[in-house]
């Protein structure tokens, strides 16, 4: 019976784990720099349920409103993801290039590069320094497109403006885990998708607000539009974003130590925000009568949800555990998103 | 594949196609088994010998000439395994010289481990951006492959070695070569994959022979001052006359090392002339 029951869900968890991976896949195989979230906004339309009505609003947000009365809840996942914009072509057709977000620039130093354009995308290198030889903090990046000249380089159709990142690939790797880049934010993307494809709407007991931000790595720009447009009308709004872990053996253990595969983390206190404990103690409560995986910790960074704090909304935000933060390997493991996918359909449903 | 679909499946054109694939394969030297074995499949009566070089012996009598390329690059091999399933690294083929920050090229970037049951997807850890900040700045020496931790996604020992994985087995930057530009080819190593692909494609060319022309496709060139080649001249040789294939390099060591195909193009018709004709 009990060998029996093991095997049904193992069943079970396979399929959740495969459903997952079907949806975070081609979101992170697509390319969205802040500001240029079109592509990244094409996919998460896709994915939507067909009943779902979207729509984006002037920031670029995409929005799904399930349910009615009051008080709204905002559930809210930023599409963008961090790169570079071409900042100006050099006279040796080599582009100057900002940085969008922040990280560490020599994770794109000496690696191909792509380099976005309204069609078809135009492939260079980031090219190596040749001096100053430190770890993290090389002279300012530039990009080769193979051109000698400025023109060379514009014939290529390269302008100033368009965003660059590098080639990605979601790649699984032992167990549940997969790499890929830009998880952050995509698997937030992903559990809102998740959650939308198996909402009972029926259970509803008030407004629920689904919103794909733009511009998130950039200062919560997307999300500000919406809290603004929104005032003081939700009573609570959860940020599905990424908890950054140290759990790996290169980052201080003194907090953030969310062990990967342990479930849905509730960001308890960050950079920008603090959940009111009460409000932790009830999601624990939801996760606990649903039988989720819920773990309480502290990160450091940002969250969408801080934004509409100011308009007296509750920030009540929740992640999952990623390692290596905004590089090209980022590390997940799809039982986090089946877990998150599951808590955000019980606040929708159930809070 | 024939012989012949093989010769005509190498025009000039596709040369460039056949540099691509070379500059996908990873030849880890002295673990450059894989590879030799494509080559023994594209070369028809092409051998391996007791070190791993593979040759190809083109026409007869004298002069007894030597066209080889080197194939091998510097990498890593697996050096530990810890209790919570990471794989730490040792270099192998020396120090790199062509570009100190050799090493740091594994930080945050996809690597591929060959073990018993295949080649098998890791990542080297990179510390989190965001849990660096609001700290006190490090000092910020070069990343070394001291400092490489690779995750294959696994918790334990025991899930390290269900992936068929083990000390020495060899690990590379996970090879997605580029193009860009016009007709240039960016991947590690590219180099020397292309010039074996030129080298390859001369040889499948069917050129006239002047005498014999053994061609060698040769390991181990970062060991022994070139290992493979002093074991082809050993044992192949003497050798009236010997020329390695070598191709100008843009951003040498780097994980973007870049050639102009028109040059892997032009390098192919000069090995044949050479095949034909000695100076």
């Amino acid at each position: 019976m009990i060998l029996g029951l093991l095997a049904m869900l193992t069943i079970q968890d396979t399929g959740r784990v495969a459903e997952a991976q079907a949806v975070i896949a081609q979101l992170v195989e697509s390319y969205g720099v802040s500001g240029a979230e079109a592509p990244v906004r094409q996919v998460v339309q896709r994915l939507l349920p067909s009943w779902a009505r979207a729509e984006t609003d002037t920031a670029g947000n995409l929005w799904v409103r399930v349910g009615q009365g009051d008080p709204a809840v905002v559930i809210v996942a930023h599409m963008d993801e961090i790169g570079y914009r071409v900042d100006s072509i050099l006279t040796d057709g080599s582009l100057a290039i900002r940085p969008r977000g922040g990280f560490f620039p020599s994770l794109f130093e000496a690696q191909p590069a792509l380099i976005h354009t309204d069609r078809a995308d135009i492939s260079g290198i980031f090219l190596p320094r040749d001096t100053g030889m430190t770890r993290r903090t090389p002279p300012p990046l530039q990009v080769s497109v193979g051109a000698t000249t400025r023109a060379g380089a514009e014939s290529l159709g390269v302008q100033v403006g368009q965003t660059i990142t590098m080639p990605k690939q979601y790649v699984r790797l032992a167990g549940t885990r997969a790499t890929g880049r830009s998880f952050d934010d995509r698997m937030g993307c992903a559990a809102l998708i998740l959650a939308l494809q198996q909402l009972d709407r029926s259970k509803l007991k008030h407004q629920v607000i689904f919103i794909f931000s733009t511009r998130e790595e950039i200062g919560l720009e997307g999300a500000e539009a919406a809290a603004r447009q929104l005032g003081t009308t939700p009573r609570r709004v959860h940020a599905i974003d990424t908890f950054v872990s140290a759990d790996s053996p290169l980052d201080p253990q003194n907090f953030a130590v969310a062990p990967l595969g342990a479930g849905a983390v509730a960001r308890a206190l960050d950079n920008s925000s603090v959940t009111p404990p009460a409000y932790v103690d009830s999601l624990t409560q939801i996760a606990r009568t649903r039988g989720i995986a819920l773990q309480i910790g502290t990160t450091n960074g940002g969250n969408d949800g801080s934004v509409f704090v100011p308009f007296g909304v509750v920030d009540v935000p929740l992640g999952w555990p990623l390692r290596y933060s905004h590089s090209p390997a980022e590390v997940i493991d799809l039982k986090d998103l089946v877990s998150l996918a599951d808590l955000v359909r019980a606040i929708a449903e159930d809070w | 594949m024939n012989a012949l679909l093989v010769v005509v499946a190498l025009s000039v054109q596709n040369v460039d196609a056949l540099a691509e694939r070379f500059a996908a394969m990873t030849a880890v030297t002295g673990y450059e088994q894989v590879m030799t074995d494509s080559l023994l499949a594209l070369l028809p009566g092409s051998m391996r010998d007791r070190t791993g070089n593979v040759t190809l012996t083109l026409g007869r009598g004298a002069p007894k000439r030597l066209l080889s390329c080197a194939l091998d690059e510097g990498g890593y091999a697996v050096g530990n395994i810890t209790d919570d399933g990471y794989l730490t690294l040792r270099r192998v083929g020396g120090v790199p010289r062509a570009y100190p920050l050799f090493d740091q090229q594994l930080e945050g970037h996809r690597v591929t481990l060959f073990g018993r049951r295949g080649a098998v997807p890791g990542v080297v850890g990179v510390r989190s951006t965001h849990l660096a900040r609001g700290r006190p700045a490090a000092p910020d020496p070069p990343f070394t492959v001291d400092n490489a931790y690779v995750d294959v996604g696994a918790t334990s020992r025991a899930d390290v070695a269900a992936l068929g994985l083990a000390m020495l087995a060899p690990v590379s930057l996970t090879k997605r070569p580029h193009r860009f530009g016009n007709g240039l080819l960016a991947a590690p190593a590219v180099g020397r994959r292309a010039a074996c692909a030129a080298l390859a494609a001369a040889a499948l060319s069917r050129p006239r022979v002047q005498g014999t022309v053994v061609v060698a496709f040769t390991v181990q060139s970062l060991y022994a001052d070139t290992a493979g080649l002093k074991t082809v001249k050993n044992l192949q040789g003497p050798f009236a006359a010997a020329r390695e294939a070598i191709l100008t390099t843009r951003y040498t060591g780097t994980a973007v090392e870049t050639v102009a195909l028109r040059d892997v193009e032009a390098l192919v018709a000069d090995l044949a002339r050479w095949i034909g004709a000695p100076r």
